[in-house]
């Protein structure tokens, strides 16, 4: 009996020795500062010194998402900060867009991170909020990890302020509460256009959605390809007929409510005739191979010259001038009305926010590390160097890409994909919108009433379920 | 030869001598349970909840809420049927060109060839990159704008999008690229299988008479049936498991998810839902797990079956 007791007892350290392991009592796998100096949390000028960390080793983990022109800006300051502050190194990881939201999920839950770049699918901000005519969605991911306690509120941090008060309010609050910093827009709505290319063949830049189909009959007639795509990655597809998409509907959330509403149904009326041109855009338009490249592969592909148009979002700006194209190119508002008025508005969103996981174990570090990348010089550097639109009312767009489109901010609206969120139990074919991405050669469908008549009973069934 | 003490290894007291050898099974069965038992039953509770799979989230019983979305709601519940086909399509076309190229990949290098054993190397090293290697080893090659395969298919006057295009091809794709990728593990368990066949039966079949066709259907086939189950079910298990080269390859293109990629998808947000669902994701795998619980049991009971047959 006493042997079956110690067996048992063993049995039990073991199995207590085990879980304590698993279990990790450690708040995160970094060296954290031990006494000294909290960092300052404020900043002055392109130095930024945020007073160091008394001497012991700390290390700030940084997640972020693969854009060349960012991480090349990140990699620079991230060298900038640690020098201002010995003893911090800041171990940065680079992902995928595409994996973002998986890394965000496991590294934020096992409390492996300190500072992210909330930037999930649609890399948004906290956009496609659920609204009032909405009924039985899921959360959206943001919302799930705010409501979980694992993001910091930063409500009360002075370097908030150095952001325009709209974009505090539409891209990182939620229920009264300030959660990070958005660092900037990005058009999604527009196309690069090749003005060199148009001049040699004698075109002028089209200003309506006749005329560009105009101009790609010309184009191809000359040899030159219309339009190139990252059609091996599928979202800049749909991504590049956002345009398309405004032109037709320039009230946006009159559409989202709408569909949800049923007084606007994807196969009839204006949402039959703009499916008919993302069928024209994906089978007719962009050119042949395009399957195979992926996003940054096709701005490259672009930069070669000899193709008109790419149409996606304005952050390829800064990736463009780094191919150094030896053409004149310019942005513009995709023209996908008749009605050159309709072509006016230049869609688009809140791009990435840094956030604080709430339990990390540095917290002064973290927030120094934000604040400096708030800091106004530091601001207008990440601006130039990315193109982003601006979201600090004192930074200006001097680049490229800000050049051409500073003067379309006026008619600046948020794309639909910052709105539209689809009905549980809705079929796959339910968020037409994308739908520029399911044309031959893409996917299966090859014409337009085909797949408007599958999106609209696909939203149905989500919509009665 | 000697017959080993018992007490050699667990001394002479008699407690240790019978309570040693349940100790010894201790760390083998706790590692069991945490990281297989215990996962896969936490998975069917959390089928039953609305887990985001986030730290400190609350996590709502809501009995069978995800089943009834998966099998019966809406839209949805059509393209996750399809997804249940397309992942019975496609364990069925691995399993058995896996298994066929693998065999006829053996009976060619358990040959005296000049160079097998390069050639029995180059067979397995895919088997050795990991699956994002491979994946983009074959993006590259079937990139349709002047990629290798590309030009093969041109010198035939053949043209074809490859991964980027129609859902069909696309997934037929990925079946080659998957049979390229695990085929070498096939091959070398037909290999080990066919080493241990006695050469005396041959040698005594071909004084007989017995031609090469008759030896592979009197000798290697019945010597090789542990190695035919071990391979049918192993092919049959990963094929249905399958998830990773679609991630890779594809990403989220309508009409190409399998059942493991959509519990991937659901569970870290990858899919058009903008949320974390894991309850929902462990509901899909609980339905996963059933497939290849049912068809496990049936080729397990048929492999039982033609081993008795053979073996006996």
């Amino acid at each position: 009996m006493t042997s079956k007791r110690s067996l048992w007892m063993t049995l039990l350290v073991v199995f207590a020795l085990v879980v304590a392991a698993c279990g990790g009592g450690d708040d995160g796998a970094t060296e954290t500062t031990a006494g000294g100096d909290s960092p300052a949390t404020t900043s002055g000028g392109g130095d930024t010194d945020t007073g160091g960390s008394g001497g012991d080793d700390v290390t700030l983990r940084v997640l972020i998402h693969q854009n060349p022109a960012f991480t090349e800006y990140m990699e620079a300051f991230n060298a900038d900060f640690e020098a201002a502050n010995p003893g911090v190194t800041v171990d940065m990881s680079i992902v995928a867009p595409g994996d973002m939201a998986t890394s965000i999920q496991t590294r934020l839950s096992a409390n492996d991170v300190d500072v992210i770049d909330y930037c999930v699918a649609p890399c948004a901000g906290f956009s496609n909020a659920i609204q009032p005519y909405m009924t039985g969605v899921d959360k959206p991911a943001w919302q799930q990890l705010i409501e979980a306690n694992l993001i910091m509120d930063l409500t009360d941090e002075p370097f908030i302020q150095n952001f325009d008060e709209a974009t505090v309010r539409d891209a990182v609050s939620f229920d009264g509460k300030v959660y990070g910093i958005n660092m900037g827009r990005n058009a999604l709505g527009g196309m690069f256009v090749n003005q060199t290319l148009l001049a040699d063949v004698g075109l002028d830049i089209p200003a309506t959605w006749n005329e560009l189909v105009a101009a790609c009959e010309t184009l191809e007639g000359e040899g030159f390809a219309c339009m190139t795509q990252g059609g091996g990655d599928t979202w800049p597809i749909f991504v590049g007929s956002f345009g398309l998409l405004g032109a037709e509907f320039p009230d946006q959330e009159a559409l989202s409510e709408g569909l949800w509403t049923g007084e606007i149904k994807w196969n009839e009326g204006e949402a039959l005739a703009l499916i008919e041109k993302f069928r024209v855009y994906a089978t007719e338009m962009l050119e042949p191979g395009v399957t195979g490249l992926g996003h940054d592969e096709a701005t490259a592909r672009y930069a070669a010259g000899d193709v008109a148009f790419l149409p996606t979002g304005s952050w390829q700006g800064a990736n463009l001038d780094g191919f150094e194209p030896e053409f004149d190119w310019t942005y513009i508002p995709f023209p996908g009305s008749d009605d050159s008025a309709d072509n006016q508005y230049l869609f688009g969103k809140y791009d990435l926010s840094f956030l604080i996981a709430e339990d990390t174990p540095q917290p002064d570090v973290a927030k120094a590390y934000l604040a400096a990348l708030s800091d106004a010089d530091n601001y207008q550097a990440f601006v130039d160097a990315t193109g982003f639109i601006p979201t600090q009312p004192a930074a200006t767009l001097d680049s490229t890409i800000g050049e051409a489109v500073s003067p379309l901010l006026d008619n600046y609206r948020n794309a639909f994909e910052q709105i539209w969120v689809a009905p549980t139990g809705a079929g796959q074919w339910a968020n037409a919108w994308q739908g520029a991405a399911w044309f031959a050669p893409f996917n299966e469908f090859e014409d337009a009433q085909s797949l408007a008549d599958a999106a609209q009973a696909d939203l149905e069934a989500g919509l009665s379920g | 030869m000697a017959i080993m003490n018992k007490n050699y290894l667990f001394g002479s007291s008699s407690k240790w001598t019978r309570y040693a050898p349940v100790m010894l099974l201790v760390p083998g069965v706790f590692l069991y349970i945490m990281i297989a038992l215990g996962p896969s039953l936490a998975t069917t509770v959390y089928s039953f909840t609305d887990a985001s799979g986030l730290r400190g989230a609350p996590v709502n019983w809501i009995g069978l809420d995800n089943y009834d979305e998966f099998l019966f709601q809406g839209a949805v519940s059509r393209d996750n049927i399809d997804a249940t086909l397309r992942t019975l399509r496609f364990s069925v076309l691995v399993t058995f060109i896996q298994f066929t190229l693998g065999l006829i990949l053996a009976l060619l290098l358990n040959q005296k060839l000049r160079g097998r054993t390069f050639f029995r190397t180059l067979f397995f090293i895919p088997v050795i990159l990991g699956v994002v290697i491979q994946g983009l080893m074959w993006k590259l090659f079937l990139q349709p704008r002047g990629g290798p395969m590309a030009s093969i298919f041109e010198t035939f006057g053949l043209q074809s999008e490859f991964l980027g295009g129609l859902p069909g091809p696309a997934f037929n794709w990925v079946i080659v690229v998957q049979i390229w990728a695990n085929v070498g593990v096939t091959m070398v368990i037909f290999l080990a299988g066919m080493q241990t066949i006695n050469t005396d039966l041959y040698e005594a079949a071909r004084i007989d008479g017995a031609g090469g066709w008759e030896l592979f259907r009197s000798i290697t086939w019945p010597q090789l049936t542990p190695a035919i189950n071990t391979n049918f079910l192993l092919n049959i298990v990963g094929s249905l498991q399958a998830w990773q080269l679609f991630l890779v390859l594809l990403g989220y293109k309508p009409g190409t998810q399998v059942l493991g990629y959509l519990v991937f998808a659901e569970g870290f947000g990858q899919g058009d839902s903008p949320s974390f669902r894991q309850g929902f994701a462990a509901a899909a795998s609980i339905v996963l797990f059933l497939l290849v619980l049912v068809i496990g049991f049936v080729a397990n009971k048929y492999v039982n079956w033609r081993e008795e047959r053979y073996m006996g």
